[in-house]
Order: structure tokens, then C-alpha cells, then sequence
């Protein structure tokens, strides 16, 4: 058959932002792909240096959408380390409560896309209600579903009250008995097995050439997670399970995924338990003395990385952030070849694309 | 072989490579070496063969104001710790060695710096940009040409 | 002369057929919302979206043939609409005639053939795409449903619809004796109406709309309206095939029975639709050829046995 070439994006049913891949195929079987992002690119590292850091804690929350908590999470310990300041510990758990709820939601939210790229609509339904309850507590908190605000240079803007923290404790028992159902509804599932096992496999040696981080890597066996390898206060003082598996296939992605969902609620429990009191904010100078900072999280797609440079004034000189979609975008084209049209959704969703992250 | 012992590892690159480096102090929560940019494709051939530090997780690119004829370009790895390389190139004649031929999953961090900074990665085939539109045509976005500060 | 009219214009021809299929779509529609913890859509919502499409704009890309692209789906529907015709609801038919069921499988793979058309005439890549999958996925499907629906024909010795049905009466309905046939039936109806798990022709994540990605307006409400008539004809024709009953006993039973029939078997899609997820091409060939085409002549050999 003829080598024809599709089109995908920047518009289609399969992207949820835009992205510019164009496809070879010769029949059924992918020959390969190459890839355009930038769709979205907003400049946002060189926004970030003509406003203050305050108003740069803005400006990061909207990097993404479903991520946006990490971004500015990450970026106030860039400054108050620069800044030398003690943050409270209450802050810390505060934060990462949030983190790990946002895992939660964006873990949830990509199984229900992957089910419904492999035509299971009825699980992306019900796997989107139940991400409901995770955005239901954030809203509870914060007063957003998707852009929280929780995060200030210094601390965070809002306590818990105990009629929230017991409104936390029986949501998250709803929310894990629900993910342990989807659990197991997906291993016993023989459609989405099918559809899924065995596509596109990823050695760990692919992982390494191409510095891919996240569930994709665990996935395939290399076991890096930066809550445990590089960790920011108060994951030092948690105890949790990092997950890995071994096949490398879009089945152990999405199981993957799923299992860190259920483990994300375990340590919110956990995180609610060891909470300790006190004060949730520190007030920060406006100016922050000169100095440069890397700092990395673990953003539910993988590696978040920020580096952050200050002259002294209350503007930074240089931000640089990378996110882990980008690095996962990297080793798109190469597990493009050698599927099948089919399974090309699949691979796609499997590597959890958030274009607007890559693109800034 | 984990690199966590900075100055045994500067001596190691100055011995088997003959490479001068030096260390930088600046960043907080990295151990930064710096080395002449010549001499980049060797030392990174040097990490990822022989002390297999692979992870690269971002090329940053940057100017000082207090020295703007230069470019500054850190290439940051994880091995365990955080560490990084750094090296500068003139202004004037942007050119870096690349290292997509030794790590591939350094091409879209050479391809964003070469497009922001004007930064020319010898060695690449081509250098498509990857965020910029393909209609770009006021020049790398963040060299500046007069101080951009309100 | 005016009774043909009526027949034609009103029952079983053109506005019953287009009522049953406006239903049908609501019936699919809320019970797959239904089962996916959602409200589905109101009772008017398949006119309302009929009326709006025909009150689109109606876009063709350049280099596609005008002509062929209105003939198709006027076409299509037209053959579906005459199938119709020939199908007993509730026992009654009024152009029935020996051999009738041979008519009624040939029309209905006019609209198969129309779509796959559709596909190459439209010019863009993803409706060439989804015209030759959807040209696979005939061939994978369309033998073992033939061979199932034979089985009814040999076992009451007749190719007349409304004659299978009516021995039925006497024999039992024939599920009893090919429940294996009527499985296959069902599955190859779910394919040659391109339902999940069996729309691979049209999976939106793969080649968006499939063939039908380019057509608007009234050409896309025509399409639209004969696949929904073209289900509630396969359901009909398989209650009509398998689940024949009534006559003999009380006639006010006829519709009741027949409806409620319709209705499980409605179910039956909907539920079929809302659990499996969409199998791939060839995982489709292989199925359909290494498990359903085996099956359905297991069936036939055992309905050709019992017959003698």
C-alpha cells in the first residue's frame, strides 16, 4: 500500500490541546512521525521577569491546568529558599495534601481518557465522576475546583477547620473505595488488556537515551521518583511506596497510574494524620537577595524542574522551567513506529500529554 | 560511579580528559562544574559513558547583566544529586557542540535554547524550532538588545 | 391504489419507519447514559438534532463530486425505506412474498455500500480511511450473519419472512433451536450498524467521522436517519426471525408482545454498547472469521440435521 502521511492536531478528537504530529502510515502500520509543538506557547519565562514574585505565583498557577498546584508549589521553595526563610510545617503538609490530591485528579482524569480512546466510554464516565470528589475536597479548600491559589511565597493562604478535615477524611474513604473498584474492574477487563498489552513497549535503555521521568519511566521498570530521590519538606518525613512495574507496555502505564492514584489517597490519610499545628504563613520580603536555585518536584506526569535566578530585585532574572511532558514528548515519534493506526490513541494517551505544559 | 564527591570528579576529568574545569559555587541545591564550551561533547561523553550519569533533565540558557556579551548555557543532570555543567559562548559567535548523537533526549532542549537564544548547535542535521511560530522573525526572543526592565 | 399509498407514505413505509428510528436513537441514547451514571438526553432530542441538521448549511471540500455525494445517502435511505416494506411489525405485512428475506439482506447492504463510497468520494484522508475499514469490517462480519440467518429460513422450509415468523406459531420460536444463530445475529447486526464495539469505522480518536467526516447539513441527517432506521430493521427482522410468537393466540397480544420483544433486544444493543470496549480491525478479521464463520456453520449443519 502506499505510504500516506495524517494529519493530527493541532485540532482532534484525540488531543485535548493542540499539538501538530503528522504521521506516516502504509495501511494498518505506523512508519513513523514527526512533531510540532508551540501551539500554546506563551512565553511564560520571559513573562516571569517582567513581574514581581508575587505576581509571578499567578502567572505559574496557570501554566496547566491539571498540574497547577506543583508549578507554584515548586516555585515558592525556589524563592524561599533564595529568601533563607523558615516556612511552617503546617504549610508543607498543607501543601502536600494538595499535591497528592492533585495526582489523584490528574491520574483519574487519564484513565478516563485512555478507556475512552480504546472505546470503554462507560469507564471514562464513571472515572470522571469519581475524579469529582477529589476536585469536590480542593474546592472545599481553596475555593476552586481547578486553579486553587493555595500556594503563597511563605506559606499557604488558607488552615484547615476541623469541619473541613472531617469532610476530607470520609471523602477520601469514598474516593479509595472507589479507585480500589476501578482497580480492579481494569485488571479484570479483557478489552482494554487487549488493547493495551504489549503496545509500544519502552525498554529502560529508550528511558535512559531519552531522560524520560515520571509513571512512563516507572513503567518501565527505572525507578526514580523525586517525592522520595529529591525530596521537598514534608516528603522527607512521609513514608509512601513508589510503584513500579517492568513490562514497559501501555498496560503497565495504565495500571501504573492507577496504582499510584490509590496510593496518593493512602498518604493524603496519612498527611491529614501527622499534621502538625501552627501557624500556615510566614511573612516574605518583597525583594529577594541575589542568588540562584534548582529545585525539582514530582508533578503527577514526572520530573518538574525550576531554576531560578535572582539579582537582588523584586523581579527574578532568569526562571527556567522544564516539565515532564516535554521530556516525555521526546520519545513519541520513536514508540510512534512499529504499531498500528489503531493503537496509536493509545500510545498518545499513554505518555499523558499536556501540551501546555510542554509549551509554556 | 556516583559523582559525589565534586572535586574528585573535577580531578578525574582533569586527568583522563585533560579537561580544565573548574567548580562554580553559585547554585543552591547543585554542584556545578564549569568547562571551556570546546571541550563540552567530551566531558559529556565522559558522564554518560564512563560515570553513567545519563538524566539530563534541562538545557538552560541565560545572560547576565553584568556580563552581556556572553551567553551562559548550563546543562543540568540528575545522578542522585543534582549536578550540572556549565559553559558560556560569546554573543557574538553563538556555537555550542551538540550532544543529541550521545543522549537523544537532549533535542528539544537544544532546539528551544537554539531558537530563544540564536544559539547554533554544531553537528545537528537541522535545528527545527520548536516553540516559536513557524512565522517567527524578530530574532531569538531573549537576547536583549536594550535592557527590557520596566 | 390509495391502500399502497398508505402503505408507502404511512405504515410500514416512510413515517413509521422514521418514528421507530427517531424513538430507537432516544431509547440508545438514554440507556447508554443510564448505564454510564448520567441523565441522557430528553424524548425530543433525535428530532430536534434531525431538525437542526436540516437546517445547516450543507458544505461539500472542493474536488468531491457533487452529485455522487447527494446520491449516496438519498440512496442509501431510499434502499433501507423499501426494505422496510417487507418486514412484518406485529404480523403484519402487506408485500410479502416468497423469498422476501433474500430482498431484504440485499437492500440492506446497499447503505454498506453507500458508506464505504461515501468514504472514497469524499476526498479527505481520514474518510478514505474509515471507508476502507469500514469495507474490512464488511467482510468480517457479513458471512457469519448471513449463515445465522439462513437458519431460520431452512428450519421452516421458507424464505418469506412473514412465513417464518407465522411457523413460529407452530414450531416454537425458533431461539429455542439456534440460540448460537441468534448470538451470532446479534453480533453481526452490532456490526453492519457500525455500533461499539464495532464502529471501528468511525472511532473518533483514529480517523474522527470516518467516511461521513465531510458531509453537513441534510446530506448528514439523511445518513443519520437511515442508520437509525436500519436498526430498528435489524431489530425487527431478528424479532421477526427468532423470536416469532403470538398467532394462535390472542391477537390483542400481537403488538404488546412484539413491542416488548423490540424493546429487549434494544436493551440488549445498548447494554452491549455501554460494556465493550471497540476491538481493532483485525482483531475483528479474526474474530470474525475464526470463531464466528466456524460457529455459524455449526449452527446451519446442526439446523439442516434437525430439519431432515
Amino acid at each position: 500500500m502506499n505510504k500516506i502521511s495524517i494529519p493530527i492536531g493541532p485540532q482532534h478528537p484525540l488531543l485535548k490541546e493542540p499539538l501538530s504530529m503528522q504521521i506516516d502510515i502504509s495501511g494498518e502500520k505506523v512508519l513513523g512521525g514527526s512533531l510540532r509543538l508551540g501551539y500554546v506557547h506563551r512565553g511564560i519565562e520571559r513573562l516571569a521577569e517582567q513581574r514581581t514574585y508575587v505576581q509571578n505565583v499567578h502567572l505559574i498557577e496557570r501554566i496547566c491546568g491539571i498540574c497547577s498546584h506543583i508549578h507554584t508549589t515548586t516555585f515558592c521553595h525556589a524563592v524561599e529558599r533564595l529568601l533563607e526563610i523558615d516556612v511552617p510545617q503546617r504549610a508543607y503538609y498543607i501543601r502536600a495534601m494538595m499535591c497528592e490530591l492533585e495526582r489523584v485528579h490528574s491520574h483519574l482524569l487519564w484513565l478516563g481518557i485512555i478507556a475512552k480512546h480504546v472505546g470503554l466510554d462507560t469507564i471514562f464516565m464513571h472515572t470522571w465522576h469519581d475524579r469529582e470528589l477529589a476536585l469536590d475536597i480542593m474546592e472545599e479548600l481553596s475555593g476552586g475546583r481547578v486553579s486553587h491559589a493555595t500556594n503563597q511565597i511563605g506559606g499557604v493562604r488558607f488552615d484547615l477547620t476541623d469541619h473541613q478535615e472531617a469532610m476530607i477524611r470520609t471523602t477520601i474513604t469514598d474516593l479509595s473505595l472507589r479507585v480500589n473498584n476501578l482497580l480492579d474492574v481494569i485488571k479484570n477487563e479483557p478489552a482494554l488488556q487487549a488493547r493495551t498489552r504489549g503496545v509500544a513497549k519502552v525498554s529502560p535503555e529508550m528511558i535512559h537515551q531519552y531522560c524520560v521521568v515520571g509513571p512512563v519511566a516507572r513503567a518501565s521498570g527505572v525507578d526514580v521518583d523525586f517525592r522520595r530521590d529529591d525530596p521537598l519538606p514534608p516528603y522527607d518525613q512521609l513514608d509512601f511506596n513508589v510503584i513500579t512495574h517492568n513490562d514497559g507496555d501501555a498496560w503497565a502505564r495504565t495500571v501504573i497510574r492507577a496504582e499510584e492514584a490509590r496510593e496518593s489517597l493512602i498518604l493524603c490519610e496519612r498527611i491529614l494524620n501527622e499534621m502538625p499545628d501552627g501557624p500556615v504563613h510566614v511573612r516574605a520580603p518583597r525583594r529577594v537577595p541575589e542568588g540562584e536555585v534548582v529545585i525539582r518536584s514530582e508533578a503527577p506526569r514526572g520530573e518538574l524542574f525550576y531554576y531560578l535566578r535572582s539579582d537582588g530585585s523584586d523581579k527574578p532574572a532568569r526562571l527556567k522551567i522544564r516539565t515532564p511532558t516535554l521530556a516525555a514528548l521526546s520519545l513519541l515519534p520513536k514508540q510512534l513506529s512499529s504499531i498500528q493506526v489503531a493503537d496509536i490513541p493509545v500510545v498518545m494517551a499513554g505518555i499523558d500529554l499536556c501540551i501546555a505544559c510542554a509549551d509554556r | 560511579m556516583k559523582i559525589n564527591n565534586l572535586d574528585a570528579l573535577r580531578k578525574s576529568m582533569a586527568d583522563s580528559l585533560k579537561v580544565d574545569c573548574e567548580v562554580y559555587r553559585g547554585i543552591d541545591g547543585d554542584q556545578t562544574l564549569r568547562i571551556p564550551s570546546a571541550e563540552l561533547k567530551r566531558v559529556v561523553s565522559f558522564l554518560v559513558d564512563q560515570m553513567d550519569c545519563r538524566h539530563l533533565s534541562t538545557i538552560t540558557a541565560q545572560q547576565r547583566v553584568e556580563d552581556p556579551d556572553q551567553i551562559e548555557v548550563i546543562y543540568h543532570f540528575w545522578h542522585g544529586i543534582s549536578f550540572s555543567i556549565m559553559t558560556m559562548v560569546s554573543e557574538e559567535l553563538p556555537r555550542l557542540p551538540e550532544i543529541v548523537s550521545i543522549l537523544p533526549g537532549a533535542d528539544f532542549y537544544e532546539r528551544e535554547v537554539a531558537e530563544m537564544f540564536g544559539i547554533e548547535f554544531v553537528g545537528r542535521e537541522e535545528t527545527p524550532p520548536l516553540l516559536l511560530p513557524d512565522d517567527w522573525d524578530q530574532g531569538p526572543p531573549f537576547i536583549r538588545n536594550e535592557d527590557h526592565r520596566e | 391504489m390509495i391502500e399502497a399509498w398508505f402503505y408507502l407514505l404511512f405504515f410500514p413505509g416512510l413515517i413509521f419507519q422514521v418514528i421507530c428510528g427517531l424513538i430507537f436513537e432516544w431509547l440508545d441514547r438514554k440507556l447508554l447514559a443510564r448505564f454510564q451514571r448520567r441523565v441522557g438526553p430528553p424524548w425530543y432530542q433525535p428530532l430536534a438534532d434531525m431538525v437542526k441538521l436540516f437546517s445547516k448549511e450543507d458544505l461539500l471540500p472542493e474536488g468531491v463530486n457533487d452529485l455522487v455525494a447527494t446520491l449516496l445517502p438519498i440512496v442509501s435511505l431510499s434502499a433501507i425505506l423499501t426494505a422496510g416494506l417487507y418486514i412484518p411489525i406485529a404480523g403484519f405485512s402487506p408485500y410479502s412474498f416468497e423469498g422476501d428475506l433474500i430482498v431484504i439482506l440485499f437492500l440492506l447492504s446497499v447503505p454498506t455500500l453507500a458508506y464505504y463510497l461515501a468514504g472514497v468520494v469524499s476526498v479527505g484522508i481520514y474518510s478514505t480511511l474509515g471507508g476502507g475499514r469500514s469495507l474490512l469490517q464488511f467482510f468480517s462480519y457479513e458471512v457469519p450473519l448471513l449463515i445465522a440467518l439462513s437458519g431460520p429460513a431452512i428450519l421452516s422450509g421458507s424464505w418469506s419472512v412473514k412465513q417464518i415468523m407465522v411457523s413460529q406459531a407452530t414450531l416454537g420460536p425458533f431461539i429455542l433451536f439456534q440460540p448460537l444463530g441468534f448470538l451470532l445475529a446479534i453480533v453481526g447486526l452490532i456490526g453492519k450498524l457500525k455500533r461499539d464495539p464495532l464502529d471501528i469505522p468511525k472511532a473518533k480518536s483514529e480517523v474522527v467521522g470516518g467516511p461521513l467526516t465531510e458531509f453537513t447539513g441534510a446530506k448528514l441527517a439523511f445518513w443519520h436517519l437511515g442508520m437509525n432506521i436500519q436498526a430498528v430493521l435489524g431489530i425487527f427482522l431478528l424479532v421477526n426471525l427468532y423470536l416469532g410468537w403470538s398467532k394462535g393466540a390472542n391477537p390483542l397480544l400481537t403488538i404488546p408482545v412484539f413491542i416488548v420483544e423490540c424493546l429487549v433486544l434494544v436493551v440488549l444493543l445498548s447494554g452491549a454498547s455501554a460494556i465493550f470496549a471497540r476491538l481493532r480491525i483485525d482483531q475483528l478479521a479474526g474474530l470474525g472469521w475464526r470463531i464466528l464463520v466456524p460457529l455459524g456453520l455449526l449452527q446451519l449443519g446442526f439446523v439442516i440435521l434437525m430439519g431432515v
